[in-house]
């Protein structure tokens, strides 16, 4: 019903033909996004389904989509074509920290099937200025092929959310582009474009309660991160540890010309800048030779990108003020990790894990990464019977330490195969408590 | 058959037989209770507490409840202690001696003056002291609240239900006495002490919750348990030498865990419990006997732990027996290490410096306390003991400047303007300096909170 006026509105104004054919193809290379996923969290093997919304913006049928959309947990991916055809895909890869997902349309399918779809072009999201017109296209609350108008009400907003991208962080390497053009959920994951049909952003987040303040990923990140993804299937990205701050006003106290520096706010324990002398309090002056300004919030992002995009293992040389005297911090660069491990479920036992990642170890200062985190268990089942509960770690199980999340598949196997009670040793905050799982 | 009907006909009648000896018991007995009230000095403001005593010896030694005084304060913060007797308007100064370690009572003296219409306790006590019988009637004295003049008044009861919580303690079927106040059977013999704000549970219907649920409600000036005779009597002569209790028995593990029956079953402990420790702590006499972290203790002394119910009270029975011991005594374990039994003997040290003992310093422009960095605080924020300098905000006071600046009670101070503080004393000083400076607009903290650092920035003007 849409695209048939909007079909119609460009046969009507031949005079704003030009505007209305980019707009026209690229509202046919938009698309719906069905997903149903695994659900770990309450001790059992569930399913969860939703809706989102993407954009194909290649000929071979490669759709960018938002990773809080189609993530690795995704089991079915059905993608609805402008034609209302629905295709399967499969997800290429993600990215959680820029909210990016990359999709392949079942190119075999389509051409048994006989199908067609468009695709988009990409815009220069850096040229955006504020109160420019844009539109958003997808699916709000499953409505297909909704269009809504707003302008770019900030073209540099930074917004960090260590859990934003379903419990991923997400945000700190890029800024976001805020529009008033409606944005629901549904929208997640779809386009937002200018008025010639360009693809500047995908939509992928909006304050609820709050009136028309959307945020979207700008397509000069997006750019970037496709191109890891359709390479590598990842995005690698490198880790020194430093958690910045704005300088705002702080020039004076550290006695900084203006525009100048970045104040590290914490330095990770244990992390490669801490292990190199880093502390709390320096200010960071550049980055391998090259100054760095971190004056503003929205200034933060792109020299945490800068890092990021450092390959891993590599040594980068960091020129750092502390007090009146500043030297040069070599540093060796780690994988960055989340904070989040692979997920499992123990089904017998009524129990859900995550693996504890270098990162959750460090951010609760555990001595190391051995352990799963609880995160469900089922009532009744032995692992809630025993008194495991979310949020526990369970570090050994038969008295051998939980280093992977195979170890722990075993013995489930082996409990399946004979059941016999199981020694479980776990630590809650920092007291540690035995159990026993009994069939 | 017959004898236990005789026994049971004599108990029925024994009590009834006394009941008109009440009002002269009572009479007496009231002599043994006090209302003491004290002042809590803080940064900003003095606030009135009242607890109830129970007076001990001919001194006037009197005992309070372990919850008497806030144990977030220091015995310095504790001011201008009297003493009321029930009914009375008048009030005596008495001196705050400290908090035992083993029971957790604080105890006060009260001024010579009114020694001599004070009756300790000790007076009622039978010559050989057993457990009340389940069912018996018991009694207690109440006292109103200050407006009254603590005016006395009766509270009667039965003992519903006798438990090991580790100490022997009878829960009645309703309130018996004020906390921290005596209870007494028909004969006027002292039978136990009244424990502090036991929980009473009543099924509210709130309005969150249309089909309503439990709640426990806790009435703070009557208590329904009491802690028998047998653990108040032997404990009378434990006042404190000093205000902070010390000597402190030090054994250094912590997070003690108990071992739940199904655990136990599966490690072959059938009629004993253990106990899981988390953390050895650093330096401790613990570590220095080579105790680890997820050893299982199961014996002390060669005696094993005994099972209590429910299964986390013999945590506090643990902690009771190092508690009860002084240091350089010797205590041996007997240590469940993977699947190999060990002896461990431990020689208790003294407690590292305490919180309450740790210097402390109040800066009012920047609405700040600062206090000493110690042992604890290494341990809370899982630091080494020897390398750790900086302090510790002990009071930020709200809407000052260091409150406005982010800054929060407990968090770690480890700059000055960029200046790592060594001490105490240099982080005073550093502060004494910026408040002098009238024309200091601002300076700069770092501090830790958790496992992060931030910067904050206190602005003055």
């Amino acid at each position: 019903m849409l695209r048939f006026i909007a079909a119609s509105l460009a046969l009507a104004a031949p005079a704003r033909a030009a505007m209305s054919r980019g707009f026209n193809e690229l509202f046919d290379a938009v698309v719906r996004i069905d997903v149903r996923e695994r659900a770990f969290e309450d001790g059992a093997r569930r399913l969860s389904a939703s809706i989102g919304s993407g954009v194909i913006f290649s000929k071979d049928g490669l759709i960018l989509t938002n990773a809080h959309v189609a993530s690795p947990r995704a089991i079915e991916l059905s993608v609805t074509l402008a034609s209302l055809e629905r295709v399967s895909a499969r997800l290429v890869g993600w990215d959680h920290w820029t909210d990016l997902a990359v999709l392949q349309l079942d190119l075999a399918e389509v051409k048994r099937r006989g199908l067609k779809f468009t695709h988009a072009d990409f815009g220069d999201s850096d040229k955006l200025y504020v109160g420019q017109t844009v539109y958003a296209v997808g699916t709000p609350f499953g409505l297909t092929r909704t269009a809504t108008r707003g302008i770019i009400s900030n073209n540099r907003r930074y917004f960090e959310d260590s859990r934003g991208v379903n419990g991923y962080e997400t945000g700190a390497f890029n800024t976001w582009l805020q529009t008033d053009a409606a944005i629901n959920p549904g929208n997640s994951g779809g386009p937002l474009v200018t008025e010639d049909g360009k693809v500047i952003g995908i939509s992928s987040r909006g304050y609820l309660g709050a009136n028309n303040l959307g945020f979207a990923i700008p397509v000069s990140t997006a750019r970037r991160v496709v191109e890891g993804l359709v390479r590598d299937g990842t995005i690698t990205r490198s880790y020194i540890g430093i958690v910045p701050k704005a300088l705002q006003d702080f020039e004076n106290f550290y006695a900084l010309a203006l525009n100048t520096g970045m104040l590290v706010d914490n330095v990770d324990r244990g992390s490669p800048a801490a292990r190199a002398g880093l502390r709390g309090g320096d200010i960071l002056l550049a980055i391998d030779g090259v100054k760095v300004d971190g004056r503003f919030p929205e200034q933060l992002p792109p020299i945490q990108n800068m890092i990021a995009s450092l390959p891993v293992g590599a040594t980068v040389k960091l020129t750092v003020k502390r007090g009146a005297s500043t030297a040069v911090y070599p540093v060796v660069t780690e994988k960055l990790e989340s904070r989040v491990g692979e997920e499992w479920v123990l089904e017998k036992w009524g129990l859900s894990v995550r693996k504890v990642t270098r990162t959750y170890a460090r951010d609760n200062q555990l001595d190391d990464a051995t352990g799963v985190l609880v995160i469900g268990v089922q009532p009744g089942f032995p692992a809630d019977v025993a008194g495991l509960s979310r949020g526990d770690i369970i570090t050994k199980i038969n008295r051998q330490p939980v280093a992977s999340l195979a170890t722990i598949q075993a013995i489930h196997a082996a409990y399946l195969a004979k059941p016999q009670p199981v020694l479980v040793e776990a630590q809650r905050n920092r007291e540690v408590s035995l159990y026993v799982l009994k069939p | 058959m017959n004898k236990l009907r005789l026994l049971a006909l004599l108990l029925a009648i024994g009590p009834a037989v006394r009941a008109a000896d009440l009002p002269a018991l009572w009479a007496e007995r009231v002599k043994s209770v006090v209302a003491v009230e004290y002042y809590t000095e803080t940064e900003t403001e003095r606030r009135p507490t009242v607890s109830y005593g129970t007076v001990i010896d001919r001194e006037g030694t009197i005992i309070l409840p372990p919850v008497a005084v806030n144990s977030r304060m220091t015995p310095t913060q504790l001011k201008d202690f009297k003493i009321y007797r029930p009914g009375s308007a008048v009030s005596v100064p008495a001196v705050y001696l400290g908090q035992d370690a083993l029971t957790g009572w604080h105890f006060v003296r009260a001024a010579e003056a009114v020694r001599a219409d004070l009756i300790p306790i000790t007076v009622y006590a039978a010559k050989s002291v057993t457990e009340p019988a389940l069912a018996e009637e018991v009694w207690g004295i109440g006292l109103r609240n200050r407006d009254e003049d603590f005016a006395p008044y009766l509270l009667v009861s039965r003992v519903a239900l006798i438990q090991s919580l580790p100490q022997r303690t009878a829960i009645a079927l309703q309130e018996v006495a004020g906390p921290g106040l005596p209870v007494f059977n028909r004969a006027g013999e002292f039978i136990g002490l009244a424990a502090s704000s036991f929980g009473q549970s009543f099924v509210q219907f709130t309005r969150m919750d249309r089909s309503g649920s439990p709640v426990i409600l806790v009435n703070v000036e009557e208590s329904s348990a009491f802690q028998l005779a047998a653990e108040v009597l032997p404990h009378l002569g434990r006042v404190p030498g000093n205000v902070f209790g010390r000597p402190l028995a030090w054994l250094g593990a912590s997070g003690l865990q108990p071992l739940d029956p199904d655990v136990a079953k599966f490690l072959h402990l059938e009629n004993q419990s253990g106990v899981v420790v988390s953390e050895v702590l650093e330096g401790s006499p613990a570590e220095k006997a080579g105790m680890k972290a997820r050893d299982i203790l199961l014996a002390i002394d060669g005696a094993p732990l005994p099972r209590l119910k429910p299964d986390h009270v013999v945590v506090g029975y643990l902690e009771r027996e190092v508690a009860r011991r002084v240091p350089g005594r010797t205590m041996a374990f007997t240590v469940l290490r993977g699947e190999t039994r060990l002896e461990l003997p431990v020689v208790l040290g003294d407690e590292p410096r305490l919180m309450s003992e740790a210097d402390r310093k109040y800066f009012d422009r920047i609405g700040l306390t600062t206090r000493e960095f110690v042992y604890g605080d290494a341990v809370a924020l899982r630091v080494k003991t020897g390398s750790s300098t900086g302090v510790i905000a002990h009071f930020v006071k709200p809407n000052g400047p260091a409150a406005i600046a982010g800054l929060r009670t407990d968090d770690w101070i480890k700059e000055i303007d960029g200046v790592e503080l060594k001490t105490f004393a240099a982080a005073a000083q550093k502060l004494d300096e910026i408040e002098a400076d009238a024309q200091r607009a601002e300076f700069v903290l770092l501090v830790g909170r958790g496992n992060e650092t931030a910067v904050l920035r206190v602005k003055l003007k």
